[in-house]
Formats: structure tokens, C-alpha cells, sequence
């Protein structure tokens, strides 16, 4: 680990840099993380933010899989339920959302070799997983942004424990963002955009004078868990977060995008417009995002005033909507 | 940038899942076809000026996800369009029965003086033809509607279908364009017009008869 000075928005901040891990520090890593694997419980319960921390630094790619499902408690659940994915195969499904499904099957990540491939076994697993999903939950059926969610989990494990992992994702991580009505996504959306009132009062200006509601540019990358969002290295970082401490990550991520995007006057000068600044926020050029500032950043993002301000908006606006 | 454009208006892409909003809209602002694409998940938006009468026309172009749980959230920008395609999938009869809800949905959540097309997509797949070109003619003609039959991955009919909806748009707009008219080179009444997009949004709401939007 190397210390640098890095410039971000004009003030000096002492970050991090993970350069390159060498071989050997990733060797340690890996060690590590299999002796928690090997006291899991114990770890989880009594030395937790030790956990976090090591998820904020980022799963070693070798084990990442194992790790997912133990932090989002999925394999525990496949282990009490043996057979039951075989089970929800042979089922036959309801058509109407088998039709959406296989039109989405060729409509995630195209440029994956798993998933170039029409009818591949990527796009393959994909129909299984999404279509046994809609047997587990038929009051839930099939919701389009579950797809890429599913896509990246059979990027790293085989379709049983990627279900599982999915099923956590719907109902522990993100409750209702996926279900008819979608009201779950539009109240975060609101929760969303005034947190981001108090924590980038520029950022919240130029939207709201420029009337982009929230649901315009958080829908995707909220709902998807920003897989369609950042550069690839970023997505994995934010999801070895996200499983670690939940939705919160989804929402400080959020922030921090925006705050890099529209937190100056000189990035805002560019913007003058609805249109300008919704490409900017739907086209996130790669290069502007680094993946050890962007962590560095989530991980600042002033998390208890966050916190109470969270809480405190979740009850107003579930009061305001009768939920 | 300056906006180099006399009125702005915005265009709203309905229709199932999978007929090819996003291909349509892609072949029309950039001329591009993507056999490789991803779902739409929300809403988008593209822009493109067109040249109609004289007049520099900005088009702003909704596009909307198609699956039916996604209407909670993209029926809040209906009331906000003065055009709207509705597009279903020559190869699919499903897509094609339909667009009677897609249009109910637009009668009841749209303004009232809304126009509307009817776009059968997908012309090129003769061999999976599951809606004959009288079926697109005939509903087209029930609901008073012009009909076009498209291909985005042919560019068939494409600049066709959105030139002839914002045309309608125009014509439909007849009294404030001639309001226009006769202030075009004014200066000052062009400068208003550039804020125009503020001014759209904050009259989308009621019924700001001056306003385009």
C-alpha cells in the first residue's frame, strides 16, 4: 500500500492508492480471507468491522464468489433449501413473464463473452435463473433490472448459488425495488435527492433548477446496482461493499457520482441544460472515475450524518405515503 | 452551447418490450444500428433538430422501458409530450393487441391535444411477419392515427415517421407557431424562446395555454 496526495476537487486529500497489488500482498489477502472464511460466524458476530474493512479494500478475485454468498447469507439458504432450485426448474412457468424474459436474455452485457452468444450458456443460465425466480416469488414474477443483477452474480458462480444470491439481493438487500408498482425505487429516489440536498447543495440545485427528477438518472443505476454504471473494477468494489453493508452503499455512491459530476462550478459551466447534464449523467466516462477515489470517497461520505438523516427521511416519507 | 433551435418539443416512444424503441431511436438521432444492445431500464431521452417550414425544431425523444411495472414511473412524463409513437413488433401479434391498452393509457394520462402514430417495427423479418400491413392500416384508421411501417435496421421509413409526427405536433401548435412567426427576428422574443426548456417544464403541469409544452 502506497500512500499518495491526490487532488480531488481542488482539495488535498491523503488517500490510499492501491497500485497494483503485488503478488505478495495479494497472497496475504487471499490468506486472510480464508481464515475468516473458516470462522465465518465468529467473525461476522464479534469482529465485524474488521470485515468491512477488508471488504471496503476489495474481495480477492479468487475468492469473491465464496464471499458474496457468505456476507449475503445465500449459501446458508441454499444449504436449508437442497434440490429446491431443481425443483423451481421443472416447473413450467408463466408465459407472460417467460416472453419478457427471453427478450431481455441477448440485452445484458452483449460485449461478455459469457453472454455474446445467443443461446449460450450464459444467456442460458440467465433464462433459468430469472424464470425459476418467478416460481419462487409469482407474486414478484420478472422485473427487467433484475437481469443484469443476475448477469454479473453468473459472472462469478454457478446458476444454483446465483439464484440464491439473487433471491438475498430482492428481498434483503433492495426489498420491493424490483416489484409491480416499483414504489420502493421512487421513494429512495426521493430519499435519494434530499440527502443529496444536505451533502452537495450545488448538485441539488442544478437538477432541481434544471427539473431532472431523481427516477430520471437513479432508476439504473440504483435498480441494476450501477453494473451498467461505472467502469468495471468500480463495479465489483461497490459490490463487495454493497454486500457487506447493504443499500447504504447503493445510495453513498450515488452521492459521490454526482457530487464528482456536478459539485463545481466549473464542471457545472458545461451543463447548461437538461439535455447536457443528463448525458453527462448517463454517459459516465470511464476515465473520470477511479476506482480508489471513488471507494476512498464512499467511505468518507460523512456516514452518520448520513445515517440519522436516512432514518429520519425513511419515516417522513413512508409516513407522507402511507407505506 | 447555445441552442440553436425556433421551438422545442418532446416526443415519447410507447410500446411493449422488445419492438424496438431504442433501435428506432438510435437509427434516427445517430443513424446507427446496434445488433448488440441493453434493455432499457427507466427512462432516456435523445435530441435531434429537423428543419420543417422554416422553422429549426428541437425534438426532445422520450424513450421509455417497455415492461408494464415500469408505466408507474414513465406515466408521469406522458402529460409532458405533445407527440407520442406507439410502436409494436410486425413479428409479434402480442405486441400488436397491445397497443389498445398502450393507447387507453395515453388517453387517459396525456394531454388532450396530444398527437399520435402508429409505428409497426421490425419490417425487414418478412419470414416472422405476425401482423399483416391491413391489421397496422385498419387500427390506425379506427383511431384516426397515421400508420408507418419501419425498419430501424433498414433505416425503412424512419426519418419518415418521426418527420411526419413532429409536423403533426406543428400543425397542432398552428396558432402559437404563427405567434412565432411574426416575432422571428425578434431578439428579444428569441431570447425568451432560448430559456424555453425552464419555461416547458414549469407550464407542464397546468394548462399554460401559451406554452408549447
Amino acid at each position: 500500500m502506497l500512500e499518495h496526495d491526490k487532488i480531488i476537487d481542488g482539495v488535498t486529500e491523503k488517500i490510499l492508492l492501491e497500485k497494483e497489488v503485488g503478488v505478495e500482498v495479494a497472497r496475504q489477502r487471499e490468506m486472510k480471507w480464508i481464515e475468516m472464511f473458516c470462522h465465518w460466524d465468529k467473525w461476522v458476530k464479534h469482529r465485524f468491522q474488521k470485515v468491512k474493512l477488508r471488504c471496503r479494500k476489495g474481495i480477492p478475485s479468487s475468492l469473491r464468489a465464496k464471499a458474496w454468498q457468505l456476507l449475503s447469507n445465500s449459501e446458508e439458504l441454499l444449504k436449508n433449501n437442497p434440490g429446491k432450485f431443481e425443483e423451481l426448474e421443472r416447473e413450467q412457468g408463466e408465459a407472460k413473464w417467460l416472453d419478457i424474459i427471453e427478450k431481455d436474455l441477448h440485452r445484458q452485457f452483449p460485449f461478455h463473452e459469457m453472454f455474446a452468444a445467443r443461446g449460450g450458456h450464459g444467456q442460458q443460465d440467465l433464462y433459468r435463473i430469472l424464470k425459476a425466480y418467478t416460481i419462487y416469488r409469482p407474486d414478484e414474477g420478472y422485473c427487467q433490472a433484475q437481469a443484469p443483477v443476475a448477469a454479473v452474480l453468473l459472472m462469478h458462480m454457478p446458476a444454483e448459488q446465483a439464484f440464491w444470491c439473487l433471491v438475498q439481493i430482492c428481498e434483503k438487500y433492495l426489498p420491493g425495488y424490483y416489484s409491480a408498482g416499483l414504489e420502493a425505487i421512487q421513494l429512495d429516489g426521493e430519499i435519494f435527492f434530499s440527502l443529496l440536498r444536505r451533502t452537495c447543495p450545488m448538485a441539488y440545485r442544478h437538477l432541481k433548477k434544471f427539473k431532472i427528477d431523481p427516477i430520471l438518472y437513479m432508476t439504473e443505476w440504483f435498480m441494476c446496482i450501477f453494473s451498467r454504471t461505472l467502469p468495471w473494477a468500480c463495479v465489483l468494489r461497490v459490490w463487495d461493499m454493497f454486500f457487506c453493508e447493504g443499500v447504504k452503499i447503493v445510495f453513498r455512491v450515488g452521492l459521490v457520482l454526482l457530487k464528482q459530476m456536478l459539485g463545481s462550478v466549473d464542471k457545472l459551466r458545461e451543463l447548461q441544460g437538461m439535455y447536457e447534464t443528463m448525458e453527462r449523467l448517463r454517459n459516465i466516462s470511464p476515465d473520470t472515475i477511479r476506482e480508489d477515489i471513488l471507494v476512498q470517497e464512499v467511505s468518507v461520505c460523512v456516514s452518520c450524518v448520513l445515517q440519522t438523516a436516512y432514518i429520519k427521511l425513511v419515516s417522513v416519507f413512508t409516513q407522507r405515503h402511507g407505506l | 452551447m447555445a441552442k440553436q433551435y425556433d421551438v422545442l418539443f418532446r416526443l415519447l416512444l410507447l410500446g411493449d418490450s422488445g419492438v424496438g424503441k431504442t433501435c428506432l431511436l438510435c437509427r434516427f438521432t445517430d443513424n446507427e444500428f446496434h445488433p448488440s444492445h441493453i434493455s432499457t431500464i427507466g427512462v432516456d431521452f435523445k435530441m435531434k433538430t429537423l428543419l420543417i417550414d422554416g422553422i429549426k425544431v428541437r425534438i426532445q425523444i422520450w424513450d421509455t422501458a417497455g415492461q408494464e411495472r415500469y408505466q408507474t414511473i414513465t406515466k408521469q412524463y406522458y402529460r409532458r409530450a405533445q407527440g407520442i409513437f406507439l410502436v409494436y413488433d410486425i413479428t409479434s401479434e402480442r405486441s400488436f393487441q397491445h397497443i389498445m391498452k398502450w393507447a387507453s393509457d395515453v388517453d387517459e394520462y396525456a394531454p388532450d391535444k396530444v398527437q399520435k402514430i402508429l409505428v409497426g417495427n421490425k419490417s425487414d423479418e418478412v419470414d416472422k411477419r405476425q401482423v399483416a400491413t391491413e391489421q397496422g392500416v385498419k387500427l390506425a384508421k379506427a383511431y384516426g392515427m397515421d400508420f408507418f411501417e419501419t425498419s430501424a435496421f433498414t433505416n425503412h421509413n424512419i426519418s419518415e415517421t418521426f418527420t411526419r409526427l413532429a409536423e403533426q405536433v406543428l400543425a397542432a401548435n398552428k396558432k402559437d407557431l404563427d405567434l412565432l412567426r411574426t416575432s422571428i427576428n425578434d431578439e428579444l422574443n428569441l431570447a425568451a424562446l432560448e430559456e424555453e426548456e425552464g419555461l416547458c417544464d414549469s407550464a407542464a403541469g397546468d394548462q399554460h395555454k401559451g406554452c408549447w409544452c
